[in-house]
């Protein structure tokens, strides 16, 4: 049996009060007079058993009136059927509201948050003070709080448009709650249950916690997004997700790229394909383009932002002679024909820095005697780097030429900070764009580019890889000039430019997880596999809730027990006079 | 109502504020022989004295027939008692005797001297010899019966000298009055009885034997017939070290039952034997003790 105030037990001491009035009562009784003593003598020699069984009896009704007093004082939980009014015993229950992006469904006029939010809302309800409680909602946050508190939270969440990684969710939950030393842990997962919401790996559940689940709907709701959209090649890629199996004729869905509002043009696409839209010729700058889906009963997932910039190609002057090579003049005649580049002086590429240009593209000489040569140019520049002796053969790697990473690098030379700091830059215009082996290979320093290695097939594999041209591309128009590439990151949709002093060196494109739009609920086997989870209906989430069987106050049959000894009490106290 | 006003059928503590037991006691018998139309006692042997006028409630027994046969009126005969009546009233003045449940109500010894006073003027007014004695463990005072002018004083003040006594073993004092009691006559003996029943018994029946009609007047304070008092006491008796600790209040019906029994066990042990007995309680009106004895 458990209590829901377990201290008041502690009164259970008073039991011995009846019997330590007894011994005390005896111990000093007033004295009288009395003559016919011989009388009472006789009584009592008569009445002695009567007497002796009528104390024992009231001492044993005296002590359980206490006992049943202060045992209804500490409110016992007694099994009973569950209902709404039953209570519990004290619970460490977290609750997971999967408030993510595919709860805006709407169902039958409802959005699925209401239902959630309500058996949320139920399950909170009906906590006490005794239970400890957290509410978890698609950021991933644990909220601990009162009943009040996490109420009122889950009155004002809305549809977040983060995705819940139900897997990672549970598995913390199970920690906190398995932490609390109470007699029950729950984990309640009031969620649609998407299959796309299990994360890598198992949730891990620990002995003694139980997890809910609530079930989702029966039928996989049917829907459409965008799930990607990038600018490449002068065209817009839109990726189209969604439930399999959704569409009508050939499942296919309009899709529509606006620039500023301004309908650019239309395709077709079904869920799992991609659709191009070719730009129009647009102006140097950056331009915000939105692929947008017709509406359905998911809505936030029907349109996302795409960012491009629109440049001039570079002015590039490569000089074969001082360490362009033969492989830098093919990829830059290749993408002057393609009006990548054009010939000019903005970007030289060379094994030293060049005059009058805006920015060096520095390569290792090839004679070694010469790095020294180079190095003072550099320092001549104000260069804060310099290459340093031949480093080890080794992989590229690195975030800013995704393209070439993994590429082997055979020949190089270290660049290293002058000041000693090899590691990292030095300052404000200092960057480390790829390394070898964990050292520096390309590095930004203000208006330098430096190559640990030259561009020829005897220092690098680069020159003879598919990815050499875009490398270049790259190379001329957005890594010699401080460009950032656009980033795409979970969130609301929007876009968020990157600026450096006046310049928009970047932009973050911020959409939902894609994964959001396939509404395809996992199988009761899978939850349970994944999740260590019941998969209930709504009844019976609500029954099994708090420790499954409903538990009731014992208090008030105590106390009726105890109003039944009190009256028993009474009567042989009175009537056995 | 005019017999509340009667002294002798006041209640017996606010009588006693009048004055001392004389006082008392001759109050009382006035009120008890005015209430009463015959003499309450009557000797071996009578003698007529005078005729007078029939009243209601004269025994029918008294009235003399020649005359209402010769004259057709309505006449009582009156009778004087012998003076050879001798009366002995034995006043038990034990330790227990000096004990009251009330500070309202006399205590049983001081009801017991007041009975005795005003039943001592009543014989003596009756010119019958009427004596005292007064015991505890011992025999205490004995004024030897007598019908002599001043013999109530005399009474009267052998009960005043007569202090509380401090044991109650009054068998031995019965036993002692036996043979005090040479001479057959009245004996009445008032007392708590607070002590062996057989051996006291046995006294008064060897004074039945002797031909002395004997009276046994049983004095009880209320208290000592239903018990109360503090839910729980520790009673002691005021004759001896012994106590007991008692609940009043859940031994109260075994108590009285007890009381009940042995009060039921003194007076068929006394009808028994020939022995007139009578329960009085303490806080009975004067006059109706004596009525008992009529």
């Amino acid at each position: 049996m458990t209590f829901l105030h377990p201290l008041a037990l502690v009164g259970l001491a008073a039991a011995a009060i009846p019997a330590f009035l007894h011994l005390l009562e005896r111990r000093v009784p007033p004295e009288a007079e009395f003559p016919p003593l011989r009388y009472l003598s006789e009584a009592e020699r008569q009445s002695a058993r009567r007497l002796k069984l009528r104390h024992l009896l009231l001492l044993i009704l005296r002590t359980a009136l206490i006992v049943l007093i202060v045992l209804a004082a500490a409110r016992p939980l007694v099994p009973a059927q569950a209902s709404g009014g039953s209570l519990h015993e004290p619970t460490a229950v977290a609750v997971i509201l999967d408030n993510s992006v595919s709860s805006g469904l709407v169902v039958d006029g409802r959005p699925a948050l209401e239902r959630l939010k309500a058996m949320a809302r139920g399950s909170l309800a009906r906590a006490t003070a005794s239970d400890r409680l957290w509410l978890v909602l698609a950021d991933g946050v644990a909220r601990a709080g009162t009943p009040e508190a996490l109420l009122a939270t889950v009155d004002s969440a809305g549809v977040s448009a983060r995705r819940l990684d139900l897997t990672a969710a549970v598995r913390e939950a199970t920690r906190l709650v398995e932490g609390e030393p109470l007699p029950a842990r729950e984990v309640l997962v009031v969620s649609d249950l998407q299959r796309t919401a299990f994360g890598p790996g198992r949730a891990a559940v620990l002995r003694g916690v139980r997890v809910l689940a609530l079930a989702p709907p029966s039928r996989a709701p049917a829907n459409r997004g965008v799930g990607v959209a990038r600018v490449s090649d002068d065209a817009a890629v839109v990726g189209i997700v969604g439930t399999p199996g959704t569409g009508g004729e050939g499942g296919v869905a309009p899709v529509t790229l606006r620039i500023h509002g301004r309908e650019i043009g239309h395709a077709l696409a079904a869920p799992g394909s991609t659709a191009s839209i070719t730009l129009p010729r647009l102006g140097p700058g950056w331009w915000v383009g939105e692929a947008v889906l017709d509406a359905d009963e998911l809505r936030a997932d029907d349109r996302r932002f795409l960012v491009w910039r629109v440049a001039a190609p570079a002015g590039v002057a490569a000089l074969p002679s001082t360490g362009g090579g033969p492989f830098v003049a093919a990829a830059l005649a290749v993408l002057e024909e393609a009006q990548r580049v054009r010939r000019g002086t903005e970007v030289a590429i060379g094994d030293r820095p060049e005059a009058g240009t805006l920015v060096s593209v520095v390569v290792p000489p090839a004679e070694p005697a010469l790095i020294g040569q180079a190095n003072r140019a550099l320092a001549a520049r104000g260069g804060r780097w310099r290459f340093a002796s031949a480093g080890t053969p080794g992989p590229i790697a690195g975030a800013a030429v995704p393209a070439i990473a993994g590429l082997q690098v055979t020949r190089r030379y270290r660049i290293e900070a002058a000041t000693g700091d090899a590691g990292r830059g030095t300052g404000n215009d200092t960057t480390v764009l790829a390394t070898v082996n964990g050292e520096p290979w390309l590095v930004r320093d203000g208006r330098v580019l430096l190559l640990g290695s030259r561009l020829d097939t005897a220092w690098t594999v680069l020159p003879a890889a598919p990815a050499f041209v875009p490398f270049v591309d790259a190379l001329v128009n957005r890594l010699a000039r401080g460009e950032a590439p656009v980033s795409e990151v979970e969130g609301a949709p929007r876009v968020e430019f990157r600026t450096r002093g006046a310049d928009t060196i970047g932009a973050i494109v911020f959409g939902l997880d894609p994964r959001e739009s396939d509404l395809t609920p996992a199988s009761p086997a899978l939850v349970h596999e994944v999740l260590g989870a019941d998969v209930l209906d709504d009844a019976a989430f609500a029954a099994a809730r708090f420790a499954g069987a409903g538990r009731r106050d014992g208090s008030g049959l105590l106390l009726v027990l105890a109003l039944l000894i009190a009256l028993g009490e009474l009567g042989v106290a009175t009537r056995t006079r | 109502m005019a017999d509340v006003q009667r002294i002798d059928l006041l209640d017996p503590a606010e009588v006693a504020r009048f004055g001392g037991i004389e006082i008392v006691a001759q109050g009382v018998v006035e009120g008890f022989l005015s209430g009463i139309h015959r003499s309450p006692f009557r000797g071996f042997s009578v003698e007529f004295t005078e005729h007078r006028a029939y009243q209601p409630g004269d025994e029918l027994r008294y009235l003399d027939w020649k005359i209402l046969a010769r004259a057709d009126r309505l006449f009582v005969k009156q009778f004087e008692q012998e003076t050879n009546l001798r009366a002995m009233i034995l006043v038990d003045a034990s330790r227990s005797m000096a004990w009251r449940g009330a500070p309202t109500r006399l205590t049983k010894r001081a009801y017991a001297d007041r009975l005795a006073a005003a039943l001592a003027l009543i014989l003596l007014r009756q010119r019958d010899a009427t004596g005292l004695i007064t015991f505890d463990e011992v025999v205490r005072e004995v004024v030897p019966a007598r019908v002599k002018a001043g013999q109530w004083a005399r009474l009267v003040r052998g009960l005043v000298d007569t202090p509380d006594g401090r044991g109650t073993a009054a068998q031995a004092a019965l036993v002692r009055l036996t043979s005090l009691l040479s001479r057959r006559g009245l004996v009445v003996l008032v007392s708590d009885l607070l002590f062996d029943r057989e051996l006291a018994l046995t006294a008064l029946r060897y004074l039945r034997h002797r031909g002395h009609q004997v009276i046994v007047l049983h004095l009880m304070d209320p208290a000592e017939a239903d018990l109360s008092g503090p839910p729980e006491v520790r009673y002691r008796d005021p004759e001896s070290a012994a106590s007991v600790v008692v609940r009043p209040r859940e031994l109260a019906r075994a108590y009285q039952a007890t009381v009940r029994r042995e009060v039921d066990a003194w007076r068929t042990a006394c009808r028994r034997h020939g022995i007139a007995y009578h329960h009085i309680l303490t806080d009975m009106p004067f006059g109706m003790a004596l009525r008992l004895l009529a």
